[in-house]
């Protein structure tokens, strides 16, 4: 496991600031941001100046980060007939989404027909069959799997086909009327680099390209899929540096193919600060523990769902010695950090949790039956 | 105030400007939209499809309602599946017929379309012979003992809420249903862009009558050219029917009508090829 980054103290100002959070709004809570999407969000295309992102819902599933999506003119990364209620009661006219979700059931087809999405994910041939009925309406992407050995979260073995099974899945398409406008792939998500990406881009690219000799409707669609990394560890990682490499291979492509990105985590994750209370205090075997009102349940699921390691900060400063930090259920395995160094906690004391908006709220149990977290809006406060 | 773009096809949309919303539903995992557009006045639109409009909708409930009316010569009852927004009432009750019976799924559709379409049933629902059924379509056609001389499905596309008017049973039952003579005529798409509709529709079709075909008519709105209106019957001759009686009937009913006229009906069945190859496919 990688080394997590703790910030020991805080700005006086800063750490007034998520106390008065904690008074007014209770704890504990998850703070959003939407600057820091915007922010992000201009950074991702001027990264990627020729993609259209279609954030992925999935990631974090609020109405508040859809609003500021919508106000972006951003698309929607769909997978669930959840989410595409949730997008319906926004607003979000079906046009500006894409369903991405590879297996799926007829009568979420045809919900998501309803709402207005009319792209859709296959990787394999029985699903392909299910878009008879809806051949007219619709758009096909196909998955193809690109592992990326240096991911975090491996998105290519449960889904995706074997590269050299597209053309016959392309062939099969053309067979059964179903109009395939182009492929997408997903390398995995938290990549250290862009080489997979840019494998994928080419070999997509060049398949695309020899497919357009022969076939009577051409690809022109290529969905890169998302993993664009956030910062968990405080390197100083720079976006744009890190999608250089994609842009260029991108800039390869002819220049009328519509280039399509489905961020996630890069957008949402640095927005959402997680702000827990230390409830209580122990010494097991010599070792300081803290119990927090919010564990890996909770809003720290995703260290065990999506094996993000989130940066953690407490606003007392002095000595440090070793601690454990665990949630606050029953479960021994409810901890939410190990082997840390920190000065000497009192209930009471605030523990902040940095970068927890993708897959955090998200993935949450309803275990214990502890209430969620409190999620807030930093630009709708009252 | 967004555009509204139809989400009926990926790679094609028709948009229209939204100048005023004046109803918004999304209950019910569907989504319904009425609003002003200065080139087409009130537009009705459901689950991202454009179902009505205020200016072209004469040529839909015209052409759904007098072909198969003037054809049967004489219909007393009549029995329309749908139509909660009451243009194909309006279209009905110009005719002199006895009962009209219609069956709406939802009460609610037919408020709200005498709040917000109020040209649509222009009065209509109002009228003596009407007998307004709120029940779903195919549960009536199983459960009803009646009998109608001509049966019109005006539904909503088949992916939703309409999706039991186009299956199998639905065309057995609506038969059983049908008076000796009778005519059963449905809403079937736009066959340019969804031919399948009209292959799956007239392979059901052709099961239970002796004559299953269609008639077209060109709906603005309804992007892709023609539309086709599902046509059955066991009484073959009711397509048949000479020019001269066709106007002969137009001429007593005293019809006032915008597209539907005795030279339109005859015309309306005679199909393009590509329809016709729809409804050879397999």
């Amino acid at each position: 496991m990688t080394e997590r980054h703790v910030t020991i103290g805080a700005a006086a100002e800063l750490a007034a600031h998520y106390e008065d959070l904690v008074r007014r709004y209770g704890s504990p809570l998850l703070v959003y941001d939407p600057a820091v999407v915007r922010q992000r969000y201009a950074e991702l295309q001027r990264a990627l100046p020729d993609v259209a992102l279609y954030f992925a819902v999935k990631a974090l599933p609020s109405e508040h980060v859809i609003r500021t999506i919508d106000a972006l003119g951003g698309g929607f990364d769909i997978a669930s007939g959840g989410e595409t209620e949730l997008l319906l009661r926004e607003d979000v006219f079906g046009r500006r989404t894409i369903h991405t979700h590879p297996i799926k059931k007829d009568a979420e087809i045809r919900s998501a027909l309803r709402y207005g999405a009319t792209t859709f994910v296959v990787d394999n041939d029985y699903e392909l069959t299910k878009f008879v009925p809806y051949r007219s309406r619709v758009g096909i992407l196909l998955r193809v799997s690109f592992r990326a050995t240096d991911a975090v979260v491996d998105l290519s073995r449960k889904f995706g086909c074997a590269f050299d099974e597209l053309p016959g899945l392309l062939d099969r398409a053309v067979a059964l009327g179903i109009h395939v406008k182009g492929l997408s792939f997903h390398v995995g998500s938290q990549c250290t680099d862009a080489t997979k990406h840019v494998e994928a881009i080419e070999q997509c690219a060049a398949l695309m390209q020899a497919r357009a000799e022969t076939d009577a409707t051409p690809m022109s669609v290529l969905d890169i899929g998302g993993g664009f990394p956030t910062d968990y560890h405080r390197t100083g990682l720079d976006l744009e540096d890190w999608c250089a490499p994609i842009r260029a291979a991108l800039d390869q492509l002819p220049a009328d193919w519509q280039r399509i990105a489905e961020p996630g985590r890069a957008l949402v994750a640095p927005a959402v600060t997680c702000i827990a209370t230390v409830v209580g205090k122990s010494r097991r075997d010599g070792i300081r523990w803290y119990y927090l009102d919010e564990g890996v349940y909770g809003s720290f699921s995703g260290q065990l769902f999506d094996h993000a390691v989130y940066p953690l900060q407490v606003l007392r400063d002095g000595p440090v010695e070793p601690c454990v930090i665990a949630g606050p259920t029953c479960d021994s395995i409810d901890i939410v950090a190990e082997h840390i160094a920190l000065p000497e906690l009192e209930p009471g004391d605030l523990v902040i949790g940095h970068e927890m908006g993708a897959y955090t709220a998200a993935t949450r149990t309803r275990f214990n039956l502890l209430p969620d977290a409190r999620f807030i809006n930093a630009e709708a406060l009252y | 105030m967004a555009d509204f773009e139809e989400t009926l096809y990926d790679a094609v949309a028709q948009k229209f400007r939204i100048d005023k919303l004046y109803f918004e539903n999304k209950t019910d995992h569907q989504h319904l939209m009425i609003f002003h557009n200065a080139a087409l006045g009130r537009v009705m639109t459901l689950d991202g499809i454009v179902q009505t409009t205020e200016a072209d909708e004469f040529v839909y409930h015209e052409m759904m309602a007098h072909v198969p009316l003037v054809a049967h010569g004489a219909p007393r009852h009549v029995l329309i599946i749908g139509g909660g927004d009451g243009g194909m009432l309006r279209e009905v009750a110009k005719h002199p017929v006895e009962t009209v019976t219609q069956v709406e799924i939802d009460a609610a559709v037919v408020e709200m379309a005498k709040t917000y379409l109020p040209k649509h049933s222009a009065g209509a629902y109002d009228d003596p012979r009407l007998k307004l059924v709120i029940d779903d379509g195919f549960a009536f056609v199983r459960d009803d003992t009646g009998h109608y001389d001509v049966i019109i499905v005006d539904s909503t596309d088949p992916i939703g809420p309409g999706e039991v008017l186009f299956s199998d049973d639905f065309y057995a039952f609506a038969k059983v249903r049908l008076a000796p003579g009778g005519v059963i005529v449905t809403q079937n798409g736009v066959p340019f862009f969804q031919p399948d509709e009209v292959t799956t529709t007239h392979r059901r079709l052709v099961r239970h009558f002796t004559d299953a075909t269609f008639y077209c008519a060109p709906v603005p709105t309804y992007y892709g050219g023609f539309m086709t209106f599902g046509w059955a019957t066991d009484a073959t001759e009711l397509r048949g029917l000479s020019p001269t009686i066709i106007h002969d009937r137009v001429e007593r009913a005293a019809l006032e009508t915008r597209y539907y006229n005795a030279d339109m009906h005859g015309a309306a069945f005679a199909l393009p090829q590509y329809v016709r190859a729809a409804m050879q496919s397999e």
